[in-house]
């Protein structure tokens, strides 16, 4: 796969400014579950902090039917944890922290290149929502269910995968069975409507995580 | 109680210097000073600049009643882009570094601003949020951030209770209301709102209110003292049932056509009718 030269100097800078994985402080487990339950916590490069405490307050209590990986609105993509989980099986919830972002920034190109290369998620630059009729992001999956939007989505090209959210039409999330696992990416942040205490939100996960063909 | 009004209210080029002037001979005690509203006191305002204008306020014979802004109007604490939140919790902090140097213990926030963007219960649960460090710095300080109550046009905390309910989740005593007895509108009493805040308040700030009109477009339903519709000797009774003693801060937003200085003497003689009782 082709690579420019700008492309790899924004992965290279956005790989050293990765925090580096540690078994301590970066998994954080929610309750002695089993199956295991993580929310990952990037320090700077989650970019909507509200978006982990609205993971956890949930997750807290949920039942899982099988393990669960959350990376809340990650600008910088933790692809390690990622695809050491789906290769155990896990469903991974990636959410992207890139809406954001300037299109033409290295931060985003980054997100955009490693989402391509290690994962082949194919994005497209942020987009503006604002002004808009209706405030909502529709999913389809596991269940229908209508979510608040976050002002801004990173909208998805046509891709592998089942397409589990749109808005206005443009698709913004999808799920995608890869190996023994799930790999559930949001292009729109979920995590900001379940802190906020959206009751839709909040089902729409639970619903994700005791699905059984997740 | 003592008489303090805006810096913003200074007529269009006169300075600061003139406009001092202008305070104290119109009697007023204090001058409330507005980061970003005005040339001479900006977010780049330097800290000797700004202990220069401490010197020239009290060279006039007045004291600085608190440090109040209008930027978190167009950069608000509850925006859900965090480079915004972040420039607008910075906005905060200056405001209290700057009370500091002016020898004032109470800036004025406008908290959040609910819009059809952004709801209602991610501007309440942010505003808790980014306030609980920012009062916890106020605290270290020893300055008080007193959240404006401007509830038609931050369409957020439109009740005294709510407010108060407010307060009590981001529980910093450091973390009040600058109470604006002209913002309540049709909603309520000021008087009501008095009383359920008390010891909360921080600050008053004084205008009338055209009740009933409601508000279209650019038109203002804001008026000068004792020619709206407050209830003016049950606002005095109020803050004297909670022993306010502290500033009362004059905010007029219709202006003079004419003769702009006359407002300042004006304002003047009508709170101290209003501190006098003599209503």
């Amino acid at each position: 796969m082709a690579v420019t030269r700008r492309e790899f100097v924004a992965c290279a800078v956005a790989a050293l400014a990765m925090p580096r994985e540690r078994k301590d402080s970066r998994f954080v487990a929610l309750a002695d579950h089993t199956p295991r339950c993580e929310v990952l916590d990037l320090g700077e490069q989650c970019r909507i902090r509200e978006s982990i405490a609205g993971y956890r307050s949930v997750l807290a209590h949920a039942s899982l039917r099988r393990a669960l990986l959350v990376v809340p609105a990650a600008l910088a993509i933790p692809t390690r944890p990622i695809e050491r989980s789906l290769r155990r099986g896990a469903t991974v919830i990636l959410e992207s922290g890139a809406g954001f972002a300037e299109a033409d920034s290295q931060e985003f190109l980054a997100h955009r290149v490693t989402l391509r290369d290690r994962l082949r998620i194919h994005i497209e630059p942020p987009i503006v929502l604002w002004p808009r009729a209706t405030p909502y992001v529709d999913y389809t999956w596991p269940t229908p269910a209508t979510v608040r939007d976050f002002s801004r989505v990173v909208p998805l090209r046509r891709q592998e995968g089942r397409v589990i959210a749109t808005v206005d039409d443009v698709p913004v999330a999808l799920m995608r069975r890869v190996g023994r696992g799930t790999l559930i990416f949001l292009g729109s942040p979920l995590g900001p409507a379940l802190w906020a205490d959206d009751a839709e939100a909040r089902r729409l996960l639970l619903d994700v995580v005791s699905s059984g063909s997740a | 109680m003592k008489k303090a009004i805006g810096d913003n209210m200074i007529p269009k080029g006169w300075g600061f210097d003139r406009g001092l002037e202008l305070v104290k001979k119109a009697g007023y005690d204090g001058i409330e000073l507005w980061l970003g509203d005005v040339p001479w006191l900006q977010m780049s305002t330097t800290d000797s600049e700004v202990r220069e204008l401490r010197r020239k306020v009290e060279n006039a014979g007045l004291v600085v009643s608190n440090v109040s802004t209008g930027l978190h109007w167009a950069s608000p604490l509850s925006a859900r882009d965090p480079q915004v939140r972040a420039h607008a919790a910075r906005i905060v902090e200056r405001q209290i570094e700057t009370a500091q140097l002016l020898g004032c213990d109470a800036i004025l926030v406008v908290a959040g601003l609910v819009t059809d963007e952004v709801p209602y219960n991610e501007v309440y649960q942010r505003c808790v949020d980014v306030l609980k460090p920012l009062g916890g710095a106020a605290a270290r300080a020893g300055v008080k951030i007193g959240c404006e109550n401007c509830n038609s046009e931050q369409r957020f905390l439109l009740s005294p209770r709510e407010f108060a309910r407010f307060l009590d989740d981001v529980a910093s005593p450091a973390v009040g209301i600058h109470l604006d007895v002209g913002n309540i509108h049709d909603t309520g009493f000021a008087e009501q709102w008095i009383e359920i805040h008390g010891p909360r308040i921080t600050r008053v700030h004084l205008k009338d209110v055209l009740k009933h009109r409601g508000r279209s477009g650019d038109q203002s339903v804001y008026t000068n003292l004792f020619l709206g519709d407050n209830n003016w000797p049950a606002l005095r009774a109020a803050l004297r049932k909670v022993g306010y003693d502290g500033w009362l801060v004059a905010e007029m937003e219709a202006r003079y056509r004419y003769a702009p200085d006359q407002q300042f003497y004006d304002t003047a003689r009508a709170i101290d009718r209003l501190i006098k009782g003599d209503l």
